[in-house]
């Protein structure tokens, strides 16, 4: 027995072996995380590398699971991106460490920390979703353009035009959302959706906002948090909450019924775009499509 | 061809991995406690919140080690809880992991309500990434996967303990009275198995995530126990076995590019089933006629 042990122990070496792949890049290849990051990082680089996004469009960062190549794509890229602030989960750790071996973009690192929300002193406890805010998504991508350029002094022309374009349109979105959002809340209604995602939007753009669940996909909504957000939704006349893409919309369904049986009409509309961009040929595949579709859905339900 | 050193460690931790879960897991069996890596998995979640409290960082050492405790107190429950309070063995694994857990929500919806925090994100992980987890020192240097040596430590720890305990580990599983009488402290060896139990799970759910480390601790065992019932014939084959599906599992997880612990869990549930199959007749004819009349004649 302990020969076949051996044997196995041997065979386990020898089969470490792959086949390599003969096909040669073309261009260099960027891998980032999310793909809300890839849509960013695709619009400064344009043509000027590859790509690719670890968690595909629809995947939930929180639920995402490394399948066996995923290793590979790290090791192989030329430059890695990450979003930061703790969305990356446990594999934060991990990107700091491939920092020795790759060049390796933190894209918010440069955020003023007193822009960024936090729920308590302790270091982790901020919030992430920083790209609710159009113009905290900026000063990420700014921050990433210049990075890249450091990295790769060649695409300084590239980057530098790619980047100004860019950040002309975000400003452009971020007036539009603000026009938007800014009616809503002069109407005295307040964005209410599945989990604690719209933070920074409600910041930036002045709305009031309220999530059913927590940061952490597994804290459950408590009965207290949902007969208070009904007598809110009743007192104040909200038109509609809000479903979102990557939760299941079971929650926010009970405070619909629990509306009705209030004798107060409801709609849930949505979903919003939330952690993930939406199908790559849809309205919702870029980063400034899925803005304009949450704002377009919000402005329509809330506003009648 | 090219050797790829990064399959290599992945191979080698889940066979070290795969080892240590099934030397325990013989016994777990034997014992009928199967499911406690499962109950741990889910209990340790009190012990993350209140090491994320201690420490005021979700990546501490004081999470692993705040995990670790409620593991072991998790098995202590479960043990108290059959003996004292003589529930059922599966019933007691049943109250303390949904006990525990639930303390856990409550703790999270009570003091963490704003911060991401649950077991998935702080305390498993993920085998794919282990060759670039590395083990850094104070100086900077570059020792190479961290996790390949909580591993080996693991894996020696696991190894000792059995060669050293096996006398008293057989005795115990299956008459727990006869190794009273011989002045085995049955209560003793049981509790140093389950701070094992723990231990290795903790330790492993940091490096491979739980489903991989609860199948590792049921599945292989018990295939094995389906070709041989001469406890160290047992044990080997659970070591063989354990290898063979991390091999397997692997590079079925890399022609597919899916998660390696998902696939290397299937290839062990498929050799299962397999060996089930194959060995059917007897299966039945053991479990259907011989087994049942003895156990009768007992109680009669």
């Amino acid at each position: 027995m302990s020969r076949l042990l051996i044997f196995l122990l041997c065979t386990s070496l020898f089969l470490a072996c792959k086949f390599e792949n003969p096909e040669e890049r073309l261009k260099p290849q960027i891998v980032v995380t999310t793909s809300i990051l890839a849509d960013g990082i695709r619009n400064l680089v344009g043509d000027a590398a590859d790509v690719v996004a670890l968690m595909p469009a629809g995947v939930d960062p929180h639920l995402y699971k490394a399948s066996a190549r995923d290793l590979d794509l790290l090791l192989e890229a030329d430059i890695v991106l990450y979003h930061g602030l703790f969305l990356e989960g446990k594999m934060t750790e991990i990107f700091e460490k491939l920092s020795l071996r790759k060049d390796l973009i933190n894209v918010s690192e440069n955020i003023p920390t007193e822009l960024l929300l936090r729920s308590g002193p302790e270091a982790h406890s901020v919030d992430p979703h920083i790209w609710f805010d159009v113009k905290l998504w900026s000063m990420a991508m700014d921050h990433a353009a210049a990075e890249l350029i450091l990295i790769n002094p060649t695409w300084e022309t590239i980057i530098s035009a790619n980047s100004k374009s860019y950040q002309a349109q975000l400003a452009e979105l971020d007036q539009a959302t603000k026009l938007k959002i800014t009616e809503l809340s002069k109407s005295n209604q307040a964005l209410i959706t599945a989990h604690d995602a719209f933070a920074y939007f409600g910041k930036a753009y002045g709305i009031e906002v309220l999530g059913l669940q927590g940061l952490s996909t597994l804290s459950e909504p408590g009965l207290r948090d949902l007969t208070g957000l009904i007598k809110f939704i009743v007192q104040r006349d909200i038109k509609a909450v809000f479903a979102e893409q990557t939760i299941s919309p079971k929650a926010i369904q009970a405070v619909v019924a629990g509306c009705e049986s209030q004798n107060h009409q409801i709609k849930l509309a949505g979903p919003l775009y939330t952690d993930s961009l939406g199908d790559p040929e849809g309205e919702a595949g870029t980063y400034i499509g899925m803005v304009h579709t949450n704002v377009s859905v919000i402005f329509q339900s809330l506003i009648q | 061809m090219s050797f790829d050193q990064n399959a290599f460690l992945i191979i080698i931790t889940a066979a070290m991995i795969a080892i240590s879960c099934g030397l325990l897991g013989v016994f777990m069996m034997l014992r009928k406690m199967s499911m406690t890596g499962d109950a741990i998995s889910h209990a340790v979640l009190p012990g993350i919140v209140i090491g994320f409290f201690v420490s005021g960082s979700q990546r501490g050492l004081e999470v692993i080690i705040g995990a670790g405790i409620l593991g072991i107190l998790a098995t202590l429950m479960i043990d108290w809880l059959r003996r004292k309070a003589r529930v059922q063995l599966d019933a007691s694994i049943g109250i303390t992991f949904t006990l525990l857990f639930a303390i856990g929500i409550i703790l999270i919806n009570l003091l963490a309500y704003k911060v991401d925090l649950d077991q998935e994100c702080v305390l498993y992980g993920e085998i794919a990434y282990l060759p670039i987890d590395l083990w850094l020192t104070k100086s900077g240097l570059n020792m190479g996967p961290r996790i390949l040596y909580l591993s080996l430590l693991n894996l020696i720890l696991v190894t000792a303990f059995i060669i050293l305990f096996f006398k008293e580990l057989k005795v115990t599983s299956f008459d727990e009275n006869f190794s009273k009488v011989i002045g085995i402290p049955a209560g003793l060896i049981n509790l140093s198995l389950m701070s094992m139990v723990s231990y290795t799970t903790v330790s492993s759910f940091e490096a491979v995530g739980a489903i991989l480390v609860v199948a590792l601790l049921v599945v292989p065992p018990a295939t094995a126990f389906l070709w041989t019932r001469k406890l160290k014939l047992l044990i080997q084959l659970t070591i063989v076995l354990g290898i063979g599906i991390s091999i397997v599992g692997y590079y079925l997880a890399y022609l597919f590019d899916s998660s390696i612990a998902g696939m290397i869990v299937s290839v062990a549930g498929i050799a299962f089933l397999a060996s089930a199959l194959f060995k059917s007749k007897s299966f039945l004819s053991r479990f259907g006629t011989s087994r049942q009349p003895e156990s009768l004649k007992k109680i009669v």
